[in-house]
């Protein structure tokens, strides 16, 4: 491994060691238990906002039914552990990620025929058919009362009832996500979508199946996906039709264009950035449309998102 | 290794390609030449696999290649260098190169980085190409003359046994000509070349033999004395070349 790779590595083990005792260094202040609450919910939409970069930072797949495979995710495992009557992660965890696997890999299929705004027009109209599905099928899945009660995972029959479990539980899925997508990204595959962004033409005409290549990063993405959905499910025990709807999806293409696309960092800083917004401002305030003004204000000014505005910074204060 | 008969390409009710035949040898470096118009490009789309053909066969090394997609066709060997520069722009020179070889690896290998005989690979494609020193540059810094060159690297990299050259002294200086048609020249005579150009000095150094197309027919076929001859290739596009 070359040292810069150490370097960069040591920095996010450092950062994640830092992310994941942050209940304990923080338990004399008095929001700490609340702001734990929101760092988890951070990092599982950290998780989603990464695995849409993959495909609209890397591959230049501007997917907008993204949500299909966080919600598809979320309510495979909440009925997975309901009809088999267990709370294993494995269970879980595993229903979630076949669940959005297959799910993305049959709109992906049908979807990465087309290219542009067709792409994403595509993506948008297959997803709504997921979230008609999730809103009509009510014995499945609760219909627009949404799936409530869903436990809270156990690993080998420990029980992560906690909230600190869960928290770690998420700190270590959402360190798994960032090594395997860092490690993608930077190999050849990632370069080949790379490729697939900048000229598919010529992909194609130095021998790249570029359809599989795009469906095979649609898969990844949705797959990663549903780890988040699956995680969000554990966190609010509920699943809803909204997880699989358009503004899960938009919110997701928020992160990722606020924090900088086609970073490894941007959708966690989007994410962040999102979620406070959210969450932490005093609720009188309108907060939709002080997302919306974030978002326009980053479109017009700095499309490269906070991560790629800070590194321009950097490279010219170096030169 | 190229043979091609009655190709046709219609574009609704025009036909751009009205039954082309064409047999090329291996290690023969064969131009095709005519006016704009004359069906040149779409030629090459259609043996690429850019565009369909309507009718006719096209043989690769005695692989049928109408039922083969772009990608599959090249990785049968047959590689272009376009008319106007397919590259990927914000990669550096040596990026451009790397992702035309580590495809020659087999698998997309999605856990591992590009290696360090990859690397060297692409160094020494774009020493072939005159690239020595820009290896690091992004493509989209490069001067024009050296994108053409990048441009040439990239179909080089596959190591192609048909290389269709489009246009590729198009929009260079006579100094950036000479480099490339030198380049060109000195390529492994096992390479199979197809060659379209507009610049006949570069026609008559590099081709064996020189087809001439008019209106989506192959109309004379000969050595580049014998197409300089010819009074009706002076009809259609030399004398025109002259008077222009």
């Amino acid at each position: 491994m070359r040292r810069a790779t150490l370097v960069r590595l040591g920095v996010v083990l450092a950062f994640w060691l830092l992310l994941v005792t942050f209940p304990q260094w923080s338990a004399e202040w008095a929001s700490s238990r609340y702001a734990a609450g929101i760092i988890r919910q951070i990092l599982i939409f950290a998780i989603f906002a990464s695995s849409l970069n993959l495909l609209v930072g890397y591959g230049g797949l501007p997917s907008l039914g993204h949500a299909a495979f966080f919600g598809g995710g979320a309510y495979a495992a909440a009925i997975a552990a309901q009809r088999l009557g267990t709370d294993e992660l494995v269970v879980s965890m595993g229903a979630a990620i076949l669940g959005s696997a297959l799910l993305a890999l049959v709109i992906g299929f049908l979807a990465v025929r087309a290219v542009g705004i067709f792409f994403l027009m595509l993506t948008l109209a297959l997803a709504q058919m997921v979230f008609a599905i999730a809103f009509q099928a009510t014995d499945l899945t609760g219909g627009s009362n949404g799936f409530s009660g869903v436990h809270r995972p156990t690993v080998f029959g420990a029980d992560l009832g906690a909230a600190s479990d869960l928290y770690v539980l998420v700190s270590v899925v959402f360190l798994l996500v960032v090594l395997l997508l860092w490690r993608v990204t930077t190999s050849s595959y990632g370069q080949a979508l790379v490729g697939v962004r900048e000229n598919e033409r010529r992909m194609r005409a130095l021998g790249y199946d570029t359809r599989t290549l795009k469906l095979s990063a649609f898969t990844l993405a949705g797959t990663l996906a549903g780890v988040a959905g699956a995680l969000a499910a554990y966190e609010f025990r509920f699943v809803s039709p909204n997880d699989v709807a358009l503004g899960t999806s938009v919110t997701g293409f928020v992160m990722v264009l606020v924090g900088g696309a086609g970073t490894l960092v941007g959708p966690f800083v989007g994410a962040a950035v999102v979620l406070v917004i959210e969450r932490v401002l005093p609720s009188q305030l309108p907060i939709q449309t002080l997302l919306g003004i974030v978002f326009i204000l980053f479109v017009v000014f700095a499309r490269q998102g906070i991560v790629g505005a800070a590194r321009a910074l950097a490279g010219r204060v170096r030169a | 290794m190229i043979e091609i008969h009655g190709l046709a390409r219609d574009f609704g009710g025009i036909r751009a390609l009205a039954g082309v035949d064409l047999v090329v040898a291996e290690g023969e470096r064969r131009a095709i030449i005519g006016p704009n118009g004359a069906g040149k490009s779409t030629f090459f789309n259609v043996i690429t696999g850019e565009l369909r053909a309507t009718s006719g066969t096209m043989c690769l090394a005695g692989t049928d290649l109408a039922p083969l997609t772009v990608w599959q066709r090249a990785r049968l060997g047959l590689a272009r260098m376009y008319q106007r520069n397919e590259l990927f722009d914000p990669l550096s020179a040596r990026d451009n190169v790397v992702l035309a070889l580590t495809l020659r690896g087999g698998a997309y290998r999605p856990l591992r980085s590009p290696t360090r005989a990859e690397q060297a690979g692409a160094d020494a494609i774009l020493d072939q190409v005159g690239l020595a020193g820009r290896e690091a540059t992004p493509a989209q810094a490069l001067s024009h003359g050296e994108r053409r060159q990048l441009e040439l690297a990239l179909a080089l990299a596959r190591r192609p046994r048909v290389l269709l050259l489009d246009e590729p002294t198009a929009g260079m200086s006579p100094a950036e000509t000479e480099r490339i048609t030198r380049l060109i020249a000195s390529l492994d005579r096992s390479l199979t070349l197809l060659i379209v150009e507009h610049d006949m000095d570069v026609v008559f150094r590099l081709a064996d033999r020189v087809t001439v197309l008019h209106e989506g027919r192959a109309i004379v076929e000969g050595t580049p004395d014998e197409i300089r001859g010819d009074t009706q290739v002076h009809d259609v596009y030399l004398g025109k070349a002259v008077e222009a």
